[in-house]
Parts: structure tokens; sequence; C-alpha cells
């Protein structure tokens, strides 16, 4: 007889199992290659962008092939999401050698990973997005290629008052942890700065997947402008949902961080059309390089790349490139290689700004399209406006230690 | 009026609970096997409804074809494989059942691909009812009647046939059920069928509100789990009035302490368990 002590012993470690397959996995050897590490979300709610991420990463290295002599492999470390788990993870892999690592989807596990890999030595570059990790957080071995918060909202809501200067009240959704926080403090300070009233907000735990709760509280509140700061697969639950509500046709819905192709995808574009979307990459940008990439991974890869895709081969791409202009794979050598690096980066003209780490790029402002309006499959949007908006690093608080 | 529509949202969501549920605790109730492939069931309903009616196939008709086309596979699964470890240690059942899950989930972004899809619901029910400054979908009000309808029947089919007196005597005593002539490893068979096609139905369900994706039946079986655990295991009454208390919290939350709105389940999951050990409505 199974009683309820047996019972709810073995549902925690078979729904740990299940939450996390990495624990069912053993432990891989190391050898002579050049490891990069990508500590990612390969499991849980934000898995689909890890495991696109992985690609990404094992693009670059393929593309790579061999640096320093030395066969370069991409190596995914399940993160979980969980900044325990990721930093567990990148310790175990700097145990076995490897010291550049490109990843980190989630603002909390980069912080705690750009800690740890610099403590040992290594270099870490992410696409989270929390203010703090090239601010006040700031390290001598981290690196971020997206751009932060602040210039996210800036790109997006900052454009949209300005199409809709009779659109004054605007409602938040809010994610509940470092990332979501900083939006929303970027997102607050715009709305005083511009009259607008922001007529309420309602977070929700990382982990949620039902917001029909608070899309509840912000019908009643009315706004003009629903403005979803979630990521990832929270951002399409919340706009799906907001879409069933009807609130599409009763007010203007903004995901000031959307993941770009592979959530349009996931969508469809009845959902998208007509809605706002802030995003670091999409694969339409009209530069060189982001043409011969998409050709490339088109023709290889049989997809267009999205922006965990794209994002991570980038970050490999730009490790493997200072590890090679260094001489030497080894944190500091490499971190002194990527200091005020110039490049011409998938969204233009890039730059590594060496006080902070930070990457001085585009981000876009994206509306989506009607279906009959597509020109092909992956045609979702349109580009509605981009631009470079960064704190100095300064006023971001960085005191490179 | 804010509560009464986060209550009505909660009757909605528990309801689903409840269908996803059910299924996991009648199976335990029966068998005295927890299934943690549960959510894969649910999973492989969801979208196999998306499926059918991304080729054409009408939503009415999607429902019970994923009910069924689930419940055979799982029947299939049961007959081929979980039959053969019952009487094994419950650490083989966890083996076994993650193990399936989790090949499940493989296969399915193999088919599918890892990033999920959005299902619509079916044109007819595609409004929203609007009550003052309030808005609610369709959708969701037909699922909350479907999901009483077909809790209702379910009630009726364990309690008022012979058929569920045969399943409920077999959850007491297969050994006397044996003796008297009756096929237990049939009914064995039936009766997981029946709950993991409940678990498809729900998911079918659920597809339009939620969409589908490779990572939902994870989510799905940790609230079913804590459905089974709250109600009472292998209590029917106890799935239908903690997959209510479970909705209802959830979404009462959202509007008194939205960041707490999920952190409560689990709080009240504790709470049960240390007050009432055996769950809501479990048998001593």
């Amino acid at each position: 007889m199974l009683d309820r002590r047996s019972f709810l012993a073995t549902s925690s470690f078979a729904l740990a199992s299940l939450t996390s397959p990495a624990l069912l996995r053993g432990a891989r050897a190391a050898g002579a290659d050049l490891v990069v590490g990508a500590p990612l979300p390969m499991s849980g709610a934000f898995a689909a962008n890890g495991k696109f991420a992985a690609l990404g990463a094992a693009f670059a290295a393929e593309e790579a092939g061999t640096v320093l002599g030395r066969k370069v492999v991409a190596r995914d470390l399940d993160t979980e999401g969980k900044p325990a788990t990721a930093a567990r993870r990148v310790q175990e892999a700097m145990a076995e050698g490897a010291r550049l690592f490109a990843g980190g989807i989630l603002s909390s596990e980069a912080l705690v990973m750009g800690k740890e890999v610099t403590n040992g030595g290594g270099v870490f570059f992410t696409t989270a997005g929390a203010d703090e990790i090239t601010g006040k957080e700031c390290n001598r071995g981290t690196f971020r290629w997206s751009v932060p918060t602040h210039g996210a909202i800036a790109q997006t809501v900052r454009p949209l008052i300005e199409r809709m200067p009779q659109a004054k009240r605007w409602y938040t959704i809010t994610p509940q942890y470092v990332f979501g926080e900083g939006l929303l403090g970027a997102a607050k300070a715009v709305f005083q700065e511009k009259g607008i009233e922001h007529v309420g907000n309602s977070y929700h735990a990382l982990a949620e997947k039902e917001f029909s709760g608070y899309l509840t509280n912000a019908i009643a509140a009315k706004p003009d402008v629903l403005l979803i700061l979630s990521f990832g697969s929270q951002s399409s639950d919340t706009l799906r949902q907001a879409v069933s509500f009807g609130l599409k046709k009763r007010m203007t819905i903004v995901l000031a961080w959307a993941s770009g192709l592979e959530q349009f995808e996931a969508l469809g574009p009845d959902l998208c059309e007509g809605v706002y979307f802030g995003a670091q990459y999409w694969h339409g940008i009209d530069t060189p390089s982001n043409k011969a990439f998409v050709a490339k991974v088109r023709a290889t890869r049989k997809f267009s790349p999205n922006y965990s895709f794209a994002g991570s081969y980038l970050m490999t791409k730009l490790l493997l490139d200072g590890a090679a202009k260094a001489g030497s794979a080894e944190g500091p050598a490499v971190t002194k290689a990527l200091e005020g690096l110039t490049y011409a980066g998938l969204t233009g003209d890039e730059e590594i700004r060496a006080a902070d780490h930070q990457v001085i790029k585009n981000y876009y402002l994206l509306k989506g399209k009607p279906k009959s309006q597509m020109a092909d499959k992956d045609d979702f949007v349109e580009i509605v406006s981009s631009g470079k908006s960064f704190l100095s690093s300064e006023a971001a608080g960085c005191k490179m230690s | 009026m804010t509560y009464l529509f986060q209550i009505l949202n909660g009757i909605g969501l528990g309801m689903l609970y409840f269908l996803l549920a059910v299924g996991l605790s009648i199976i335990f109730g029966l068998l005295q096997f927890v299934n943690f492939a549960h959510g894969a069931f649910y999973m492989l309903g969801a979208y196999l409804a998306y499926t059918m009616v991304e080729r054409g196939v009408s939503f009415w008709l999607a429902l019970p074809l994923a009910f069924l086309a689930v419940g055979a596979l799982a029947a299939l699964t049961e007959a081929v494989l979980l039959r053969r470890i019952y009487a094994q240690a419950h650490t083989f059942h966890i083996l076994a059942t993650v193990g399936l899950a989790l090949a499940v989930q493989e296969i399915v972004i193999i088919v599918w691909g890892p990033i999920g899809a959005n299902l619509a619901p079916p044109d007819s029910l595609s409004g929203v009812v609007i009550l003052g400054d309030f808005i609610y979908p369709e959708y969701r009000l037909f699922v909350i009647a479907l999901t009483a309808l077909l809790a209702g029947g379910l009630w009726w089919l364990l309690e008022g046939t012979r058929l569920g007196a045969i399943v409920r005597a077999g959850s007491e005593s297969p050994e006397t059920m044996a003796l008297l002539g009756y096929d237990t490893r049939r009914i064995n068979t039936a009766v997981f069928g029946l709950g993991a096609g409940l678990a498809g139905l729900a998911g079918a369900l659920a597809a339009p509100i939620r969409g589908v994706d490779p990572f939902m039946s994870v989510e799905a079986l940790s609230v079913a789990f804590v459905v089974v655990v709250v109600g009472g295991m292998g209590s029917y009454a106890g799935a239908l009035a903690a997959g209510l208390a479970v909705g209802i919290a959830q979404s009462l939350m959202a509007t008194l302490w939205p960041e707490g709105a999920r952190l409560m389940i689990y709080l009240g999951m504790a709470a049960v368990i240390v007050t009432m050990p055996r769950g809501l409505f479990g048998r001593a």
C-alpha cells in the first residue's frame, strides 16, 4: 500500500526528474577541445528559447571549426532557468577546464553565472536584460549583447507615446524578478516624464502560466494600452489570453521584450496582427552581416534564425574571435581582446563598450502584419522604428572591479 | 464585482484542473499506481486536437477524437508495459512512467518542434460576453459548461452503473473481484484508458486557452498532483472539490496578492497535508 508519505516522497523525486532531466544524465568527460559552455534553460518554461540558443552556439562552433589549434565544441549546460542550478553547472564546467561561456537567458541566472565565471577566471557573454548586469553588478568577466531594460523601454514606449498621443492610460503586467522590475522601473520613469497615467500593475510569479486573473484586473482599470513586460512563453500566454478576452479590440497591446520569430511562430499571424513588439533582433534587418548570416542559416539549417539562435551565435562567435585575437582562451586575455571591439554585427555597427562591457546596438519596435500582407511564412512583422538607447556606464552605476 | 469575476474565472480554471486530475485519482484508486506520464497524455490530447484542426477537422470532432485516441494509446501502453510492473516496488513505477513522459516529450519535439503553437477557439465561440465593465471569453464559459456535464456523467458512471460498481469494488479488493470471476486485468486497462483519455480531453480543451508546447506536460502534472493530494488520493469528489478550490484560490489571489498566486496553491497543499493528512475526501 502506498501511503501519503511515500506518495509525496516519490512524487517529488519524479517531478524533479521531469522538470530537470539533466539529473538523469551522466557527466561527460573533458577533452582537449576548446569548449564554449552554453548555460541555458533547456528544460522548464524557457526551454524553447534555450534549445534554439544551443543550436546557435553549435552553429558558431561549427563555423569556427578550429581556434588556437583546438577543435571548437559548444556544450549546452541545462540551467533549468534557476540561479542555483546555473551556478552549479558553470562551476562543474569550469572544473573540467571550460573558460568561455555564452548563455544565461534569464537575468536572475545570468547575474549569478557572471560572478561565478569571473571568479573562476573565465568570460561570460549573455543576452539577459536586467540593467544591473552591466550596471551596478558589472564585473570584469561579464559581457552583454542585448540592449538592457532601459533601452528596450526607451525604444518601445517612447515611440508609441509619440504615435498615440491620445493613449494616456497604461496598464502593466510584470514578472516579479530582476528583469521585470528593470522593465517596470524604466517604464514608470517614461510615464512620469511624458505625463502618462499608470493605472495599474499586476505582478506574476516566474512559473505562472495562467494570466486570466491578471487580465481581469487590467480590464477593471480600463487602460488605453496594455504593456506586457513578461518574457518568452509567459508573454505569449499573456497575449493569447488577452486576445481571447477581446482586449485587442479595446486597447493597444505592447510586448516590450519579445523573443521575435520563435514567438511569432508559436502565436500565429492572427494573434500577432496589430500588436506591437519590442525586439533585439529580427531576421529581416537590412544589414550586410545579417543578410549573409540569414542566407547561411537558411541554406544549412532550413529555417530563418530567431533571436535566441542569433544572439547565442553572435556571442559564441565574439568569444572565439576574442580568443583568436588574444592568442589564448583564458578569461583575462579574452576580456582584454573584447573590450572596445567594434565590428559589423547583425544589427549594424556594434561596439563592446570597454567601461561596462555592454554591446552598443539597435533595438527594434515591430508591429504584427495582417496574414494577407505576409510575403512568406516568416514575414510576421514590419519594423516600425529602431535606435540605440543606453545609459552611460556611470549612470548605469558600473564600477568595474 | 472584480472578485465575482475572479471566482467565475477560477471555476473555469478549476473545472479544467478537475478533468485533468480526476483520471490520475481514479487510476491511483484502482491500481495504487502513480502515473507520472499523466501530463504526457494531457499534452498528447492537446497536440492531437491542434493537428486535427490544422488539417481541417472540425474542433467539435477533434475533442472526442482526442479523448478516444489518447485513451486507446494509454490502454495499449498499460497492456504492453505498465501491467508488467504493478507488482514491483513504487520506484519501478516512477522509473517507467517518468521515462515514458520524457520519451513522449522528446517525440513531441521531434514531430512538432520545440516551439509551441496556437489553436484558435472555434469561430462560434471566439467572441466575448460583456457584463457591465467586465468581459469573459465565450470559449471559457463553454469549457465550464462542458466540464460540468462531464463531471456529472463521470459521477453517474462511477456511482450509478454496474461498471462503476465493479471499478469501485476492484479498488477495494482486487483479489475478491478476481475470485468472483471478474477479469481485473481488463478492468485495469479500461480504467487506465479512461483516466488518460480524460487527461487528453482536458489537454484538447485547454489548447485554445494556453496553446500547445512540448513542456506543458510538467506544468499539468504539477497541478494534477496538487489536486490529488488536496482532494484525497483516489477520490472523485475530492478531485472535484480540490480542482475548484485550487482554481478559485489561484484566480482570487491574482487580485488579492498577485505575486503570491502560484505560491498560495502550494501553501494550501501544505496546510491540507498538515491538518488533513488524507486530503479533503481521502479514505482511511
